[in-house]
């Protein structure tokens, strides 16, 4: 079985703009120390500009014990519509399907469903869960709009209540500030959009909120000394290898479009996250050394 | 687990057999020929070719020297799986839906198919197991199904009864030698189809798949229901696992039941059922059409399934699978430690 080992996004494409006057190079073939052999290979691609692809490849011997009738077996001749083929599998009847993970578990439906959902929305419900609808005028479990008392009693416990919708979003520091801010600074001044303090705009200003609120700052690096002229994409796929990538926000001049120097980088999951943040650290990005960091909760 | 995807055929594929030792897959398809495959690696031996109909249905004897195999060109056809080369070939005045070889390879049981005026029929074969040996053109049993025709059909332990599945939904046993019928029991709800019937390794159980959308665990010998795996969907193909108590079904909607059918809706995917606690423990997609065959390696290290789409899947179980415990299956392995 052939495994390629650790595909270096460095090594994949080697862009040389040298005019297709010089042949191509011999294909070289590099056996390492570890065991495994390098091969780096010259072709011209469609601009006419020479690519260099280099490719790491490790063997590894797999033995079976066998009975002697299935190893007789292996070594019958082949027949029928198969007679032409050589030794080993052909590529027209056998190829391999991409990698399913099946794990059996006693409640899979339940896991099942959780993956189909959003990953973020499926944790909000979760938060969500034990909150009840309560009323800001009896904090009977009903919508404001529909209390009994809606036009003899006067809303009871406003900050109060709005600073529980805010602790109900969870930890989201960006959904947490304006709420809070709404609620803490009581006679300030509040954007409309950010006013948590009516029963329909509640729910919406969360919800607005939560687009931020969703984001998961425990798996988002910060990079910063980042060239001016880095692209997304770049920086994408540096940072793919190590995960998938959700997002990434490079920080761009808006009169100019260079890039400001830092961008954030968040992945699906925290551990791809730590191994970016180590390997990534210190490695030289156009002319510049990168430095990687968690990104600090926004105060 | 990546799959391996064996596309040797051009149509549905109908029928996926495994051999003794696990090392060769056989699979028909609606396409005329039988493949054979290498399990480990998905590597095609070779091809036998003759039949020029569907063919319904394969099976390999215990020692994998010949197979046998039934179409829908009226033929039961005898080859040599080392050559491709056909040895035998007996003629019937309908399709043949069903062929299996009993425990020692000593006897093949065919099912017709009802059509014509022609009552579908049991037919028992006389079989050496050797290639250069000449077969019998005497059929040694008929048995008619005068009711409701028989979809499948198998041998229970030590070629006792042969076990039917009918069309109606109900299995009869009759006697192995005889042909004389012992039990009709209505085991699937009222004419929906029995499609399948897989043996346990010792044959004193098998498990059933209908158009009801359940799998049955059944005894041989009394034709006792044990379990009842309920599934969402037609079942075309039920297969019991070696070394985990699983069993494997195989079904879907039919593209010809419904005008438009995604991967997802149509539920084209292999379900995993535990064995003893009837929960459904996992499912495996793939394929695009709905599962016509399954099949599990005898050595229990994997499986495979055949589709409407044409393709075969050879799916090998990583450690994941093999490490699945329940609870009370843990403390007794702990105990018993």
């Amino acid at each position: 079985m052939a495994a390629q080992t650790k595909h270096d996004w460095a090594d994949d494409e080697d862009l040389d703009d040298t005019t297709a006057t010089v042949d191509l190079p011999p294909p070289q073939k590099i056996t390492n120390k570890d065991g495994s052999s390098t091969i780096i290979e010259y072709r011209y691609n469609d601009n006419g500009q020479k690519v260099k692809t280099t490719r790491r490849i490790r063997f590894i011997t797999h033995r079976e014990v066998v009975s002697p009738r299935v190893a007789e077996r292996k070594t019958w001749a082949k027949f029928g519509a198969s007679a032409k083929d050589g030794n080993g599998p052909a590529a027209d009847t056998t190829s391999v399907g991409e990698n399913i993970i099946f794990k059996p578990s006693v409640n899979w439906r339940k896991d099942a469903k959780d993956e189909v959902n959003d990953p973020n929305a499926q944790a909000m419900k979760d938060k969500l869960k034990d909150k009840k609808v309560k009323c800001r005028i009896c904090n009977g479990e009903h919508f404001t709009a529909r209390c009994p008392y809606k036009d003899t009693m006067a809303p009871i416990g406003e900050g109060v209540d709005t600073a529980d919708v805010a602790a109900g979003m969870g930890d989201e520091p960006v959904a947490q500030g304006p709420g809070a801010a709404g609620a803490g600074k009581k006679g300030s001044y509040v954007p409309p959009a950010l006013r948590g303090d009516r029963a329909g705009a509640g729910a919406a200003g969360d919800r607005m909120g939560g687009k931020y609120g969703e984001r998961d700052d425990l798996a988002t690096l910060r990079v910063t000394n980042v060239s001016e002229m880095a692209e997304e994409s770049e920086l994408r796929d540096m940072f793919e290898r190590f995960g998938r990538v959700t997002r990434v926000f490079l920080a761009k001049d808006r009169d100019t479009g260079l890039a400001k120097g830092f961008a954030f980088i968040s992945f699906a999951d925290r551990e791809d996250a730590v191994k970016a943040c180590n390997k990534m650290d210190g490695w030289g990005f156009k002319h510049l050394i990168l430095r990687v960091e968690f990104a600090k909760k926004a105060a | 687990m990546r799959p391996i995807l064996l596309s040797g055929h051009e149509r549905a594929l109908t029928q996926i057999k495994y051999n003794r030792d696990g090392d060769l897959i056989f699979s028909v398809s609606k396409d005329q020929q039988i493949c054979v495959w290498f399990a480990h690696n998905g590597e095609r031996l070779g091809t036998y070719h003759g039949h020029v109909g569907a063919i319904w249905t394969v099976d390999v004897d215990p020692t994998s020297t010949i197979i046998a195999s039934g179409s829908a060109d009226n033929t039961i056809r005898l080859w040599d799986i080392k050559s491709g080369k056909c040895l035998k070939t007996w003629e019937f005045p309908t399709a043949v839906k069903r062929v299996e070889f009993n425990e020692d390879g000593t006897k093949l049981l065919g099912v017709t198919e009802k059509r014509m005026g022609h009552l579908g029929t049991i037919v028992v074969l006389d079989i050496k197991v050797d290639v250069d040996a000449e077969q019998t053109d005497e059929k040694e049993l008929t048995i008619v199904c005068d009711e409701s025709k028989a979809t499948v059909a198998g041998w229970s332990y030590l070629s006792k009864y042969i076990i039917a599945g009918h069309e109606d939904g109900s299995v009869s046993q009759y006697d192995g030698k005889t042909g004389d019928l012992i039990y009709n029991i209505p085991i699937h709800e009222l004419n929906m189809a029995i499609t399948d019937l897989q043996w346990s390794p010792d044959r004193t159980y098998f498990i059933t798949a209908s158009k009801d959308k359940t799998s049955k665990l059944i005894t041989a010998s009394e034709l006792e229901v044990l379990k009842t795996y309920i599934a969402d969907t037609p079942l075309n193909s039920a297969t019991i696992t070696t070394k985990k108590d699983f069993v494997v079904l195989g079904g879907g909607q039919a593209a010809m039941d419904v005008t438009r059918t995604s991967a997802r809706q149509g539920k084209f995917e292999a379900r995993f059922y535990h064995k003893i606690f009837e929960d459904e423990i996992g499912r495996v997609r793939g394929h695009f059409g709905p599962l016509n065959t399954v099949a599990a390696d005898p050595t229990g290290k994997g499986y495979a399934s055949g589709g409407e789409d044409g393709y075969v899947r050879v799916h090998q179980f990583d450690k994941g699978y093999f490490d699945f415990m329940y609870e009370v299956e843990r403390e007794r392995q702990n105990r018993l430690a």
